[in-house]
């Protein structure tokens, strides 16, 4: 039985890699194949070879004073919070908010068996965002000390466990947002606060850690005492990944122990919170005249409806509004020394810390991406906006009009913070507010193209379409590189050029890249949702 | 009021609808019926134009729906098998919603829903979001929005699943009530006895080929629609 709702499961998931929606038809093997390694190659490739990148650099100096285990404790520990934060914005959805609950629970299915499927998912996004980090670890570690057995099971071991903590982590916070929820009336705002309140604490302690990593590897082996006469577990946890039989065999004691307890609370208590709906009391019907909207205001309003009335959409889609917020109050708080030491660096001639904020703004404003998944959630509503007198153009804008609406202003924000700190010259003011919100109009329209490219009408779960399609990845990619490269082509190549004539430049080329995907839109993308 | 005129749909190889045509005339009911997948739904929806066709054309009220699709959609107001609706509004905030985009006027648009809730027993409702809804409620909601901008033609696939004898009645009085004032309807159903009762046509659809149309006396003779059907079904 278990067997049966996980393939349902992975089919879901897959849906989009196996299914082609243009020809109506299953994918050939070999093109799902090819759909699943370029999702894989995307993924890893970016995100792994950072962190491979990280722990090359952390793990011969550490090993080479016998502290392997320190190694383990702290990729773990990076692990564990990129894997919680990468999970916890969809554990609520995937365990809770699935639309077949009512119909899985009707059958002769034991309710602990609809959760462990749908714990599936959630482990399937664990070993995702925490391997990202424990593979390139565990590689690394092999590479510098040498291939033994023991290593190398330690290694697998290692992976596992933490893929397990991840696991349960990442339900408990689920259980505890759930149970919450029953008794808010405000579900998706409150469920957003709290999932945000938890993301700040990931940052604060994230960041420290990060700080952190500096002075452990100048002061190692007394960091290193410190750490294994307070932090026990710490050390033992670290060796499993050397491949140190005692440790593996009570860190997965523990671990084993902690999943259980996690389980238990999950199995208890499943059928009540899938199946009830919110606490509060039924809202009361009052009467009154409605405010004549245009039609782009109505259909923007169902657009921003749709996003307010979900956590997991809001908290996927919307992040940027508020980190863009965030970081134009820290570019006024800690942006002139910051900007002062780069210009000793690089010279203040050489205009690079203009380039490097305009590029900065544009990566953090890439991750709202509400157009993304915008199409797709349609869902089986779809037929309502295909059966009513409005252009499909107009329902494309105000898809386009939400991330706008999300983005622009806080863009706006955070470039005049910037431009404070900065103080510029007439010319790089004009440029420096002009390219991040070129670069939100490109994003946005990116984002769009994707989504009607890749549409995916028949979900059970609206996570699925909002953060893990392969479009979103595509997308996340498109944003990094596009941030990435507006600060790497001006050092490599157009230095010479001068900040003002390259930023120029790159509004240009921004410009054009957005003019094309809106020919696109207006023409074959409309075609597209016509014809969903 | 609705002129189908050699509709043919295809999904892939499979022909859907083939080469089907039919004309509602203002101030009748028309019921269209045919076992699962007859292709009912496809040319429903092809009607309504939610779904583009192969060939033959299709006219609402004299409007082509493949040249002049908005028009044409602003005559009518469509209700499919399942009524999925927006479940992140709330019911009132989905009627707005309608009577924005059909331009119904606020004043205008407050009577109507207050009388059209009222009738289908759905005012204390109102406030509360569609997912809290029952399916015969989003079914009420689905129908209150059809009603709520006027069209002059409606089209419904299975519009009684899921309705409450009461609703189901009112329904069949709304239905006449918009005939008598020269609209049309034009829906789908598999409860013969109600189609016999209520329909002024009928037209029967097997494997996408209409088989037989016409005054409900036309088609039935002196059997009832079930077993006329049955008939022809075995064919």
């Amino acid at each position: 039985m278990l067997g049966t709702l996980i393939k349902k499961q992975i089919t879901e998931l897959f849906q989009g890699y196996v299914f082609n929606r243009k020809t109506n038809k299953m994918r050939s093997k070999a093109s799902a194949a090819g759909m699943i390694v370029f999702f894989l190659v995307l993924f890893v490739g970016f995100l792994g070879f950072s962190f491979f990148m990280m722990a090359s650099g952390l793990c011969g100096p550490l090993v080479q004073v016998g502290l392997g285990w320190l190694y383990f404790a702290l990729m773990s520990l990076i692990a564990l919070f990129l894997g919680i934060i990468g999970s916890v914005f969809s554990t609520y959805s995937s365990l809770y908010l699935a639309k077949d609950n009512d119909l899985l629970l009707s059958m002769p299915i034991p309710p602990k068996t609809i959760v462990a499927s749908r714990a599936f998912g959630v482990l399937l996004m664990s070993l995702m965002f925490s391997g990202v980090v424990t593979v390139p670890a565990v590689v690394v570690y092999l590479i510098t000390m040498g291939l033994t057995p023991a290593r190398l099971v330690g290694g697998i071991v290692f992976i596992l466990l933490v893929t397990a903590i991840v696991l349960a982590l990442s339900c408990l916070l689920g259980y505890g947002v759930a149970r919450l929820s029953l008794k808010l009336k405000n579900k998706s705002y409150i469920t957003t606060a709290i999932a945000l309140v938890f993301f700040a604490l990931y940052y604060v302690v994230y960041f420290r850690l990060t700080e952190g990593l500096q002075s452990f590897i100048q002061n190692v082996e007394q960091n290193a005492e410190k750490i294994s006469s307070s932090v026990r577990f710490l050390k033992v946890f670290g060796e499993v990944g050397e491949g140190k039989w005692p440790a593996v065999l009570a860190s997965v004691a523990l671990v084993a122990l902690l999943c259980l307890l996690v389980w238990a609370v999950l199995i208890r208590s499943f059928t009540k919170i899938a199946t009830t709906s919110a606490a509060s009391g039924k809202a009361v019907y009052r009467e009154t005249l409605a405010k004549d909207r245009t039609l782009r205001q109505t259909l923007g309003a169902r657009e921003m409806t749709h996003f307010t009335s979900s956590s997991g959409y809001m908290l996927n889609c919307g992040l940027s509004t508020i980190m863009l917020i965030l970081a134009g109050v820290a570019l006024l708080w800690k942006g002139g020394p910051v900007i002062t030491l780069l210009n000793q660096v690089f010279g203040e001639a050489s205009g690079i810390v203009l380039v490097m904020l305009v590029g900065g703004i544009s990566l953090i404003a890439f991750m709202n991406d509400t157009t993304v998944p915008s199409v797709s959630l349609e869902g089986r509503s779809l037929w309502i906006v295909r059966s009513l007198p409005v252009e499909t153009l107009d329902v494309l804008k105000a898809k386009l009009d939400l991330q706008l609406k999300l983005t622009v202003i806080p863009t706006l924000f955070c470039c005049i913070c910037a431009g404070i700190a900065l103080k510029p010259a007439p010319a790089e003011w004009v440029l420096l507010l002009a390219v991040p919100l070129l670069a939100n109009i490109l994003f946005a329209l990116f984002g769009l193209m994707l989504g009607l490219r890749h549409v995916n009408l028949n979900w059970s779960n609206e996570i699925i379409v909002i953060k893990q399609s392969l479009s979103v990845l595509v997308y996340m990619l498109f944003g990094l590189v596009y941030g990435a490269a507006v600060v790497a082509v001006y050092m490599l190549f157009a230095w010479g050029l001068g900040p003002v004539w390259y930023l120029l430049i790159v509004a240009g080329v921004t410009c054009l890249l957005s003019f094309l995907l809106w020919s696109w839109i207006r023409t074959k993308g409309v075609r597209r949702f016509e014809e969903l | 009021m609705l002129r189908i005129e050699h509709l043919t749909k295809k999904y892939g190889s499979k022909v859907a609808v083939n080469d089907l045509s039919l004309h509602i005339a203002p101030g009748e009911i028309y019921g269209f019926i045919g076992h699962n997948g007859a292709g009912k739904t496809t040319t429903l929806k092809s009607a309504v134009g939610i779904q583009n066709f192969d060939a033959g054309e299709i006219y609402i009220d004299g409007i082509s729906i493949k040249e002049d699709p908005l028009e044409a959609k602003r005559r009518l107001a469509y209700i499919p098998d399942n009524p999925d609706l927006y479940t992140y509004m709330s019911g009132i905030k989905y009627l707005n919603f309608i009577g924005d985009v059909y331009k119904v006027p606020a004043a205008v648009r407050k009577e109507r829903i207050h009388d059209l809730a009222e009738r289908f027993k759905l005012t204390a409702d109102l406030a509360q979001p569609i997912s809290a809804y029952s399916h015969g409620m989003k079914q009420k909601l689905a129908l209150i929005s059809a009603f709520l901008h006027e069209p002059k033609l409606i089209l419904m696939d299975e519009p009684f699943v899921g309705l409450d004898p009461t609703a189901s009645h009112l329904l069949k009085q709304m239905m006449r009530e918009l005939c008598d004032q020269g609209g049309a309807i034009f829906f789908s159903t598999h409860v013969l006895e109600v189609a016999e009762k209520l329909c002024d046509k009928v037209a029967i659809i097997k494997d996408g080929r209409l088989i037989r149309s016409g005054t409900m006396e036309e088609v039935k003779g002196d059997d009832s629609l079930e077993e006329v059907f049955l008939e022809l079904e075995d064919k």
